[in-house]
């Protein structure tokens, strides 16, 4: 993923945003993604495929408590990717920014990667080890493509304009992107990604329940 | 050495361990349990045994809260299985699967402890660790061991917390004889601490030497409950075997204990609840036997008549 960095030369500007600072701010959170997937869905399917899930089960671990401990775990491999990035952005890509912004601007990235970290949860415990990593795969292009991190959404043809809005990655460096701005913080970005949170976590909590009722354990 | 377990939990130490009443679950319409009543006091050491299929694994998942069975009522320890599973009194070995029931790429120390950590009050690790003979493993990552030693882990973790009741399915398929001996030495052990333990297996042996107690399931129901002694009791019959030239069957079905004659060319098979007798018998009555044999009824006998002679429930239209 780093290898798209390189293209950092050009000043165009796009908006009132510079090119580099897009594309940083778009690679930091691709960057985010791919390793919330990958982290959440190989590392998760290959515990469920071993049985070590199914053991959790017959202990005193509450179920909340395992979700949560995987999520940690993924936002905790978030942050150093969404750093590097960054790093590569301002050293190669001449990304200048005040301290105290590059600070906000991690942090903010890094919360707002707890979505993906959940749809990474998601994935793992949703789907069979086998299909995990082409599902994985898949949802990093299409995340990544539609939600605008490889071409401004601003470029595309206006029902991809619309349907970027559904997705968490259009809305993660969006919130980014605004606080380099310097314009306010739609509600509407904090809304989407909250939504996803709450949605995801529902799912995985109902999945875990009708396991037990239908007895598939 | 004795970890006192007969502090009991909230319920304090009366009560059974665990008790089903009229279970019944079905996978869509595939019986698994069929009205299942079976009651587990504390401190017992029983077998579960059965055939693969026969619906011991389902019965467990249902002690464990891992299935909410179709219908009727479970109480473990005083409780819901969620609750008791919840507070750390059962541990566990599940049957393994198709994976090796171990966290990937992680040392057997650390699993250990990152499952020792869940419970109120587990067993000192050292003690853990020599009863599942898994010292020279410590070091070694999961998925570098072999069948035998991933067993011995997965015993390990399933003692680790102390729990009062212990589950076990097939918990020697992957050892070899003597590893097997030590291994039921080490259940007894562990039952004479006050724990109750189940083991669920299809080894006849295995829930002969292991256990006071053998529940034989077929086909999801409880076919028979008792002691080894008396389960091979029950199904009885000794055989008497011998030589008889002109036998007379009216003769030999009247001796005492007799409950089965069977006659082949020049040879008489007798079925006695009381071979004694019947031999007094034989010799009283002047019957001309040759080659008399007499063998027991063992366990497999036993289990065999009671799960063979069955029609099964699909069969019997039921």
């Amino acid at each position: 993923m780093l290898f798209l960095n390189n293209r950092r030369a050009g000043k165009v500007i796009d908006g009132t945003v510079p090119w580099r600072v897009y594309l940083m701010v778009s690679m930091c959170s691709f960057g985010s993604l791919v390793a919330a997937l990958t982290a959440g869905g190989a590392r998760l399917s290959a515990e469920r495929a071993s049985g070590w899930a199914r053991q959790l089960r017959v202990t005193p671990l509450p179920a909340w408590s395992y979700v949560s401990t995987k999520v940690m775990a993924i936002m905790l491999v978030v942050l150093p990717v969404v750093v590097l990035v960054e790093m590569v952005g301002a050293w190669f890509g001449g990304v200048g920014l005040a301290g105290s912004t590059w600070v906000e601007l991690t942090l903010l990235l890094w919360v707002t990667s707890l979505p993906l970290a959940v749809l990474g949860a998601f994935i793992g415990f949703m789907v069979h080890t086998e299909t995990a990593f082409p599902v994985v795969t898949a949802l990093m292009f299409v995340l990544g493509y539609f939600g605008g991190l490889f071409d401004p959404v601003s470029s595309m043809p206006h029902p991809l304009q619309v349907a970027a809005r559904l997705l968490p990655s259009f809305h993660q460096p969006a919130l980014g992107l605004a606080l380099l701005d310097g314009g306010g913080q739609p509600a509407v970005h904090w809304l989407v990604l909250g939504g996803y949170v709450l949605v995801l976590g529902l799912a995985i909590f109902f999945k875990h329940h009708l396991k037990e009722a239908r007895g598939l354990a | 050495m004795v970890i006192g377990l007969l502090d009991g939990g909230i319920d304090g130490a009366a009560g059974p361990a665990f008790s089903f009443e009229g279970v019944t679950h079905r996978y869509g319409s595939h019986p698994a349990l069929s009205e299942v009543d079976l009651e587990v006091g504390r401190g017992e050491t029983v077998a579960l045994l059965g055939a693969n299929g026969a619906g011991k694994s389902t019965a467990i998942a249902i002690v464990l809260g891992l299935i909410r069975p179709t219908l009727g009522k479970v109480t473990v320890l005083g409780t819901s299985a969620r609750r008791a599973v919840g507070e750390g009194r059962i541990g566990v070995m599940l049957q393994t699967g198709s994976g090796i029931g171990l966290p990937p790429g992680v040392r057997v120390d650390q699993t250990l402890r990152m499952i020792g950590k869940l419970y109120r009050n587990p067993a000192p690790s050292a003690l853990t660790v020599e009863r599942a003979g898994i010292a020279g493993l410590l070091g070694r990552q999961t998925n570098r061991l072999s069948g035998g030693q991933v067993q011995r882990v997965r015993f390990a973790l399933a003692i680790a917390g102390n729990p009062e009741l212990l589950f076990l399915d097939e918990p020697t398929s992957a050892m070899d004889v003597d590893s097997r001996r030590s291994f039921w030495d080490m259940i007894r052990e562990l039952g004479r601490e006050g724990r109750t333990t189940v083991v669920a297996t299809h080894h006849l042996e295995e829930a002969d030497r292991v256990a006071d107690r053998v529940v034989v399931i077929d086909h999801g129901r409880v076919v028979a409950d008792g002691s080894g002694a008396i389960l091979k009791a029950s199904v009885a019959a000794k055989r008497l075997r011998f030589g008889c030239p002109s036998p007379d069957a009216r003769l030999l079905d009247s001796l005492a204990g007799v409950t089965e004659v069977g006659i082949h060319g020049g040879e008489v098979d007798l079925y006695s609840l009381d071979a004694d007798a019947t031999v007094r018998a034989l010799v009283g009555k002047g019957v001309a036997f040759t080659n008399l044999e007499v063998t027991g009824a063992g366990l497999e006998e036993a289990f065999v008549a009671l799960t063979a002679s069955r029609p099964s429930p699909d069969e019997a239209g039921g």
